[in-house]
């Protein structure tokens, strides 16, 4: 390969890595109706509930784990309380949140970090919590999809499209995707019975989560 | 003779609280030296197994079932079936940890390989008889129909497991259930069913999920 080639290929390289941290140009959306934002908020359960998950865990291809998860809500009282558990029942990893005020109850290495607490709790809320306040965009995308749309104090927004299987993404300030959540039908009890998240920023893992049944 | 009545309920009474005591003191029981005769006659354990988990957080207990084989050789197979299914593979001083998914075993990569390693490690000890060698607890013997082991954790342990009640079945040397209680009133129930001692199992039972 001569110089010229590999200029060439450095350059091709430099302008695909780019491309990668370019953020998504907002989608436009087609004016909604007053009732569509009760539609997303209607993919979170409603009242107090609880839920047991088997949950695979996936940090690269071929490095997974099978954990149990266990979260309780109270929409009203805006609280959740989480258990991670090994598939023989060892407590890995409890916390609780109260509005924004997270408690850690217990936390095994290498589940004892406040990285990890942060990301797990920012997790069952984008899964479980809709996102607080009004929302700053409401309308449809031009497959149908209806979106509603969010933006947070710290320049994130979170993203709930309707569409035939409904997804959540989370958006960092720069406008990447960190996040995003696809929730499979059928819905017991509010709560989707299979869940595929898969995050991106700031570390990547994939997380297959199949609701139990008897415990929602 | 209300006085003899008196004396003979004393007499009873007192005879009564002495075995009660011998019983509890391993190593002088007639019971105890039995039970471990028993244990000694087993070289392999093949059970099932139903696990209920009781945690604070949940109205009902977390059911799960599974699967138990163990050879007195050191090897040992812990396998859950439901809900989700996932196998812990013990060979000597080798553990390993696999989970089922999309058909296929995969091996899991979560740590705390070495917590498991030492509750497989007690586990064999309960099923040779051998609670006396524990590092971790101490044991008391309670006779009576059905035999209890006590086990109360050391320094240490005792922030994750308040006690440990191993409950002996009619059959010699087979255990019926293990009841462990943590703080925070959580506890776990583990009752073994369609329990065959000495049954012959395969190598490669421990050595393949």
């Amino acid at each position: 390969m001569n110089f010229r080639e590999k200029l060439k290929t450095g350059l091709f390289t430099v302008l695909m890595l780019c491309a990668g941290c370019l953020s998504m140009p907002e989608t436009a959306l087609l004016p909604g109706a007053p009732e569509d934002l009760e539609n997303c908020v209607a993919l979170f359960p409603s009242g107090p509930w609880e839920c047991v998950h088997k949950i695979e865990a996936v940090i690269q291809e071929g490095m997974s784990s099978s954990l149990l998860g266990i979260t309780k809500g109270d929409p009203a009282g805006r609280k959740l309380h989480t258990l991670l558990l090994t598939p023989e029942g060892f407590i890995l990893f409890e916390a609780e949140q109260h509005e924004d005020a997270i408690s850690v109850l217990k936390a095994m290495a290498p589940f004892d970090s406040p990285a990890f607490a942060r990301g797990l709790m920012e997790d069952v809320n984008l899964l479980f919590s809709p996102p607080q306040g009004r929302p700053s965009k409401l309308g449809k995308r031009a497959d149908g999809a209806l979106v509603c749309r969010w933006e947070r104090p710290d320049g994130s927004r979170i993203e709930i499209a309707l569409s035939t299987v409904p997804k959540i993404s989370l958006r960092d300030r720069h406008g990447d995707l960190a996040k995003e959540a696809l929730l499979m039908a059928p819905f017991v009890k509010g709560l989707a019975s299979q869940m595929e998240l898969r995050a991106y920023k700031p570390a990547p893992y994939r997380l297959m989560m199949t609701l139990l049944p008897g415990a929602s | 003779m209300k006085k003899w009545a008196w004396n003979k309920i004393l007499y009873l009474c007192s005879a009564v609280t002495v075995a009660g005591l011998v019983s509890v003191m391993p190593g002088y029981s007639q019971d105890w030296a039995s039970l471990k005769e028993s244990f000694r006659n087993i070289q392999s354990v093949k059970a099932e197994f139903l696990q209920e988990r009781h945690l604070q957080i949940l109205k009902d207990p977390l059911i799960s079932e599974g699967r138990f084989l163990y050879l007195v050789s050191g090897s040992l197979r812990w396998e859950y079936l439901s809900p989700l299914r996932s196998v812990m593979l013990q060979k000597g001083d080798s553990v390993r940890l696999y989970h089922f998914s999309e058909g296929a075993w995969k091996q899991d990569m979560t740590q705390a390989v070495e917590a498991r390693r030492m509750v497989l490690a007690e586990m064999s000890q309960w099923f040779q008889g051998r609670f006396e060698e524990s590092k971790i607890f101490s044991h008391v013997y309670s006779s009576g129909s059905p035999g209890r082991i006590l086990l109360a954790p050391k320094e240490g342990i005792n922030r994750f497991i308040l006690g440990i009640e191993i409950v002996l079945s009619d059959r010699p040397g087979v255990i019926d259930r293990v009841e462990i209680t943590e703080p925070g009133g959580s506890a776990t129930r583990i009752a073994f069913r369609n329990v065959e001692i000495n049954a012959s199992l395969p190598s490669k039972l421990f050595d393949e999920p």
